[in-house]
């Protein structure tokens, strides 16, 4: 029998502790706290130009598996509507809509992950016969088996939100009856707001929304307080620098290839400002929603964030 | 017996002509809300215009040129020539409406009274020679009888809007009920149908509305409840085309032949002519009136009249002379003639200003005399316009503009990447443009009202103008001002002014203001393109 000094016992037993605790906090890490959110980005050395189907299709699967996968958002059976900004008669490369090729992986992934049906929509301004087409996600909605929606002007239903500024609004009721639903815009500057990111997008579930521009960082924080998002994704593949949220001109638009999601919708839009050239604190969406506190604005420090070079 | 078997053939083959010529020509305006700015062969959705020798004759004689009109009516021509006018009687789809509507006002009607001719028939000679008679003298009027351009127009400006309000108000009404019986609810049947109606017979995500609406779905109605007078009563009494047709078939190969020693004088051919033809009397059928229809054949008993072709050299059969004398024609022109210059009496006969400053014409549209010149108010233009901004004139263009497509915003804008009115307009009052021509074309020009905006007027924040301008570089643009507020505050604020040079009036603002009484930036027609007079703004790049 070895002998068991006082020494060597405190030794052994603080290393044994010390290992245990450790493996511990690895393990839960792994398991019990997931990240909040994901950047990633396209080491793409070149960049390719054209065409986006593959960018956008890794850079989306990779951010959403990196998130815990979209089993985690969606349940077997589940109806989830997916929400992009298609609200202009543009084409994908004019930067005004969001890239089919992100909804494509996103359609596919909710499938993959048990969806029942996946429904596409937007409130457009352009009238949805021209824009969805023009857009390029119609194709590929069709394409995958969801359903694409043309937001019926009759059916919107007044409904209470109770917000700051915003007490009843009509909103689509289909999309609110969804059990999830995913905000995917187009990162885009804006003359009002300076940027049109994943809180403004929400303006595509409303009606009536154009006395909105009269205090916009109220009213949209109001509405995103009322949508709960749950899961929010940014298309930063092309943005639209300057003359948004139309655009038109493509010397405005700047190729990125930046997909990033996360669970914090104001976060996400504090980095999508900070990758159009703005300070996130000086937007005045992304301000109100912080001191509302519907999330961070230092999604760096404040949250679990990894930066993935894909 | 067996001649009885082949003329109710006939009669069947020419029911399914009008029906097949009757649904081609609804498909094509239910189609064109839907073609799409790549779409080619678009020129096919004109085609009843072009096989429409009346558009072909009037608009040559009051623009005094040929240019972009199409020779398809040819075709009609040598028919009516050859055959008298079965174009009517087998072709025509406003015929085949009236065939219908006469169809069921004879199964209503008790007593039938003997449908002979009248003096009524001259009535369409007249109406064709008043419009030659403007058409000679520059102006043209005809659209708002001829055949195809009223029966297009009513279809696009009341029945589809009206078909889409029933569809959707009786859905609507059954979802917010929602009735059932032991749990069956009546919506599971609706609100498939609806989504069915919505998502492939409209495809609108918004209603239609037309200015003029109600005043030509009164138009149809009353066509249609004159076939309770007397069965086609438009086709007889007041088509212009009809009449031109009529005149071109005095002498037709295929001629009735009525056999004298087997008739017995029963009349009955007479009483089944929607024409008013007079088939029985021998040797006095009047191929000018006569559809060709075979109605006369079939009624029969006898077996002794029939459609016989008059070979020349041969034994030549009789027939009437046209009813209509010459010095009427005389009169008609005049009329017509004196008719235009009560036209032109109007300040908007002018050709350019002054007529009212939201007359708006859509992008491509030729300088105004050359542009009521050439529309026959078909409302093609109005059907293909994607916003639905497209509405018809009341008598803002004068009476001779009756009709005519303008632009209202604040119902549908300019929609920057469309260009459909030009491509699909059939006598190309509105010419086409390449899109990319399409977008420097300006229509119109936009005004901020100051008194109304709200950032101007009301110190609060808004440039939702700003945000729908399609152009890029943006015709709106923003200038921070500061601004003191009702306490005293000095705040900054965006305020929006417009480009007079980069604005093209497409009035997407106007559409979008958050007013929707009146909208505080407006589109007049200052600075059209398409007329000198009404240009105030000098064209410079660095002038402001």
């Amino acid at each position: 029998m070895r002998k068991l000094t006082r020494r060597k016992f405190l030794l052994e037993s603080t290393t044994i502790a010390g290992a245990i605790a450790l493996s511990k906090t690895e393990a839960s890490a792994q398991q019990n706290t997931p990240l909040d959110m994901v950047v990633c980005k396209w080491k793409g050395d070149p960049i390719p130009e054209e065409p986006t189907k593959e960018i956008a299709d890794k850079l989306t699967k990779k951010a959403i598996e990196a998130l815990g996968g979209m089993e985690r958002f969606v349940k077997r059976g589940d109806i989830v509507w997916i929400k992009p900004n298609i609200a202009w008669d543009r084409t994908p490369e004019q930067a005004a809509n969001t890239n089919p090729d992100v909804i494509r992986a996103l359609i596919e992934l909710c499938l993959n992950a048990g969806a029942k049906k996946v429904k596409i929509g937007d409130n457009t301004v352009n009238d949805a016969t021209k824009s969805y087409p023009r857009s390029g996600i119609e194709e590929v909605a069709k394409e995958l088996g969801a359903e694409i929606v043309y937001l019926d002007r009759s059916r919107f239903r007044e409904i209470d939100i109770n917000g700051e500024r915003v007490k009843k609004i009509p909103i689509y009721p289909e999309i609110i009856e969804c059990d999830l639903v995913i905000s995917v815009p187009v990162a885009k500057h804006h003359a009002a707001t300076t940027v049109t990111l994943a809180m403004k997008n929400y303006m595509g579930v409303i009606e009536n929304r154009r006395m909105f521009h009269q205090d916009l960082p109220t009213c949209i924080k109001d509405i995103t307080a009322y949508m709960k998002p749950k899961i929010s994704i940014l298309d930063a593949i092309r943005v639209l620098t300057a003359n948004g949220p139309q655009g038109g001109d493509l010397k405005d638009v700047k190729r990125m290839n930046i997909v990033s999601a996360s669970v914090d919708i104001v976060a996400l839009d504090a980095f999508g400002a900070e990758i159009l050239g703005y300070n996130p604190n000086q937007i005045g969406t992304v301000k109100k929603a912080y001191d509302s506190g519907l999330g961070q604005i230092d999604y760096k420090n404040k949250l679990k964030f990894q930066e993935i070079i894909v | 017996m067996k001649k009885k078997k082949n003329s109710s053939a006939t009669q069947w083959i020419r029911r399914v002509s009008q029906l097949l010529f009757f649904f081609i020509f609804i498909y094509f305006v239910w189609k064109l809300h839907f073609i799409k700015e790549e779409d080619e062969y678009l020129k096919i959705y004109n085609i009843f215009f072009d096989l429409d020798p009346l558009i072909f004759l009037l608009t040559s004689l009051s623009t005094w040129s040929l240019e972009s009109l199409s020779y398809w009516w040819i075709i009609t021509l040598i028919i009516t020539i050859l055959l008298g006018r079965v174009f009517c009687g087998w072709f025509c789809p406003f015929g085949a409406y009236h065939t219908f509507f006469s169809w069921i006002a004879n199964s209503v009607k008790k007593k039938k009274d003997y449908q002979s001719r009248s003096i009524a028939h001259r009535t369409k000679y007249f109406i064709f020679f008043l419009f030659l008679g403007m058409s000679i003298f520059g102006t043209q009027w005809f659209g708002i009888l001829d055949p195809f351009s009223f029966f297009y127009r009513t279809l696009t400006t009341s029945v589809f809007p009206a078909f889409q309000v029933a569809s959707e108000d009786i859905s609507n009404l059954i979802y917010q009920k929602d009735p059932n019986i032991l749990g069956f609810h009546l919506t599971y049947i609706s609100e498939p149908v609806r989504n069915f109606l919505r998502n492939y017979v409209f495809k609108m995500t918004q209603r239609p509305y037309y200015t003029e609406g109600t005043l030509l779905f009164i138009t149809l109605l009353l066509v249609t409840g004159l076939n309770f007078i007397r069965p086609r009563f438009w086709c007889r009494y007041i088509c212009p085309l009809g009449g031109l047709l009529g005149l071109i078939s005095l002498k037709p190969i295929l001629r009735l032949f009525n056999d004298e020693s087997t008739c017995t004088n029963c009349r009955l051919c007479s009483k089944a002519c929607p024409a008013g033809a007079q088939p029985d009397q021998r040797g006095n059928w009047l191929p000018t009136e006569c559809f060709v229809c075979w109605n006369c054949v079939e009624s029969c008993k006898s077996g002794s009249i029939n459609f016989k072709f008059n070979i020349p050299g041969l034994k030549t059969i009789p027939t009437g002379k046209i009813d209509y004398p010459r010095r009427m024609v005389v009169t008609a022109m005049a009329t017509g003639a004196v008719g235009m210059l009560g036209f032109k009496v109007q300040p908007q006969a002018k050709g350019g200003q002054p007529f009212p400053e939201f007359l708006i014409r859509p992008p491509g549209a030729r300088s105004e005399k050359e542009f009521l010149q050439r529309c026959i108010q078909c409302g093609a233009c109005m059907r293909a316009c994607p916003t639905n901004g497209l509405q018809p004139t009341g008598l803002e263009a004068g009476w001779e503009g009756l009709w005519t497509p303008k632009l209202v915003p604040k119902i549908g804008y300019c929609l920057y990447n469309c260009n459909l009115c030009g491509k699909i307009c059939p006598t190309k009052a509105i010419q086409h443009l390449p899109l990319q021509e399409k977008q420097k074309t300006k229509i119109g020009l936009a005004t901020f009202d100051k008194g109304r905006c709200i950032p101007y007027s009301y110190g609060r924040e808004c440039i939702v103008c700003e945000e729908h301008c399609p152009l890029s570089p943006k015709a709106i643009y923003l200038v921070e001002r500061e601004i003191t507020l009702r306490n005293g505050e000095v705040v900054k604020i965006k305020q929006p002014e417009v480009d007079a040079n980069l604005c093209i009036g497409c009035g997407m603002c106007e559409w979008s203001c958050v007013f929707q009484d009146k909208a505080a930036i407006r589109v007049t027609c200052a600075n059209e393109s398409r007329n000198s007079n009404n240009q105030p703004i000098l064209p410079s790049d660095n002038l402001y």
